[in-house]
């Protein structure tokens, strides 16, 4: 069983499993747990942590859910493998550097857990599009199940015990992963981003990029996590995301009616750079590949197009690169393969047409 | 695109921005990942933490768990605690703080096995205590009736007093 596996397997994110969705790739809720009567992991000694890693590694290789499942110890994973992880979102860059972490990650790769990170567990729940009911149910019932088969810390006044203040009460960060191109092209990102942040939601760049809106993309996620409910917490989220789809949609229609032809040639040359480029950066081709997203959102392109474009974002990345080459590379080493791959997806795509939507 | 704004720590790109709300003023902290994660933010605003603690502590004497041994010092030093039995043990000093990243203190989410937390049973009564008061007065008896159902049984689910 390797990160290989991780990176052939169809799946939700890479390959349409799931129901997408213009503006919303991919809704997330992650709750955070820890045992009873252990430290947190990082003030467990190795022996403690080791025995915290069997008993969740078991309770989780139990459920139906992770049936089968991925089980990958940091320790015994090679560099490269480990920001394959990191770069899929499904492990953090903390768990991926601490080397003695665990993660249990389904086959369909929608949950996954990471072990002996800051908390005993971190548990993850990940659908393509926006569905965050039906993401907070599957977590839900795994915590049911993890409460019945493990002695969780937990307190009547202060919730789920966490190592850190910032996660104790519910445990829970639900987030989303939003593509905002029509508000960064009109100028509103940092307006409606202090908006958000003033209303208790943090905003945050596509992880492992060095800009902070590499591709357009935001994760939004709640801030407090004790003295409100998950009904709460999700609500609030919900109403925020919903209001930004319509302000998404907003720019977009008005920037595609005031520019008119100049918006279908920013797609087309976009098109026609990822198409025939011999090196792409991945800035350069995550923002090229955010104008063919909102085109496949928009009618330009064919919307059974778009989740080709999730894919090649997701595997643009360089650890994704370098591990589908099977070796390390360069820089320039990467921009090549990364052009090759983008090239060849895209060659069967047909020419950009007007705005439909 | 504006240019993106820099790290407040290092210089580097920011790609994490808080929000911090003291005492009716908004503070914006921009960070790179690695200087937030060095912070031991990971999710929020631990930078702002470690000093509240650090000026809430170093007057008082040093706090010790007595099941792990873990200290005010490595508080501020980690931003974390050592163990769920630390939570009761900091919980005094934690409380301002606590109020600062978290607004509330009182946990009203779930409990382990999907049972209701107290204050969860509490918070619904509350609700329901105030609607049950608006539907009688808008004399919409169908949901009065459904509302007496519920109080009756959230309170059957709280300790006798
Ligand atoms: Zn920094
Ligand atoms: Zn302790």
């Amino acid at each position: 069983m390797s990160v290989q596996d991780i990176l052939a397997a169809e799946n939700e994110l890479t390959h349409m499993l799931g129901a997408q969705q213009a503006v919303v790739l991919s809704t997330r809720v992650r709750l955070a747990r820890n045992l009873s009567g252990f430290p947190f992991p990082g003030w467990a000694k190795p022996a403690q942590r080791k025995e915290i890693a069997n008993r969740c590694i078991d309770a989780f290789t139990k459920l139906p859910r992770f049936k089968k499942a991925h089980v990958f110890k940091m320790g015994d994973l090679p560099d490269m493998e480990r920001a394959v992880l990191v770069e899929r979102h499904l492990v953090s860059k903390e768990l991926a550097a601490g080397k003695s972490g665990a993660a249990v990650i389904s086959r369909d790769q929608t949950c996954s857990v990471m072990i002996n990170e800051e908390d005993h567990i971190r548990l993850q729940v990940v659908k393509a599009g926006w569905h965050l009911r039906g993401t907070w149910n599957i977590a839900e019932q795994l915590d049911e199940a993890l409460g019945a088969s493990l002695g969780l810390a937990f307190s009547d006044r202060l919730g789920f015990l966490t190592a850190c203040p910032t996660n104790v009460g519910t445990g829970l960060r639900a987030s989303a992963m939003v593509h905002l191109p029509g508000l960064c092209l009109a100028g509103h990102i940092e307006k409606v981003s202090r908006a958000l942040n003033q209303d208790g939601l943090a905003v945050r760049g596509w992880l492992g990029e060095g800009t902070e809106a590499a591709g357009n993309i935001f994760q939004i996620s709640n801030q407090q996590t004790l003295g409100l409910s998950e009904d709460a917490i999700m609500k609030h989220l919900g109403t925020w995301i919903k209001s930004l789809v319509e302000q998404e949609w907003n720019a977009r229609r008005k920037l595609a009616a005031e520019e008119g032809p100049r918006f279908v040639d920013r797609i087309a040359r976009s098109l026609g750079v990822l198409r025939s480029a011999y090196l792409l950066s991945s800035a350069e081709s995550m923002n090229m590949l955010s104008h063919l997203r909102m085109a496949c959102d928009m009618g330009c392109l064919p919307e059974a197009n778009r989740h080709v474009i999730d894919r090649l974002m997701i595997e643009g990345q360089p650890a994704h690169v370098q591990s589908r080459r099977g070796e390390e590379l360069d820089s320039d080493g990467r921009d090549m393969r990364r052009a090759a791959s983008i090239r060849e997806a895209l060659s069967a795509f047909p020419e950009v047409g007007s705005p439909t939507a | 695109m504006s240019k993106p704004l820099q790290c407040s720590v290092c210089d580097a790109v920011a790609t994490v921005h808080l929000t911090q709300i003291t005492q009716g003023k908004v503070h914006k902290m921009h960070y790179c990942e690695a200087c937030a994660n060095k912070g031991g933010a990971g999710d929020a605003a631990v930078f702002q933490l470690a000093d509240v603690v650090t000026a809430a502590t170093t007057v008082a004497p040093a706090i010790v768990c007595p099941t792990c041994q873990f200290s005010d010092v490595d508080f501020r030093r980690s931003g974390r605690l050592g163990c769920p039995d630390c939570w009761p043990v900091f919980l005094e000093a934690l409380d301002g703080l606590l109020a600062k990243v978290q607004h509330q203190v009182q946990h009203i989410g779930r409990a382990p096995n999907g049972t209701l937390a107290l204050g969860q049973i509490r918070h619904r009564l509350q609700v329901a205590q105030g609607a049950i008061a608006k539907a009688i007065a808008d004399e919409d008896y169908e949901a009065a009736a459904r509302l007496r159902d519920e109080i009756a049984q959230l309170s059957a689910q709280l300790p006798t007093e």
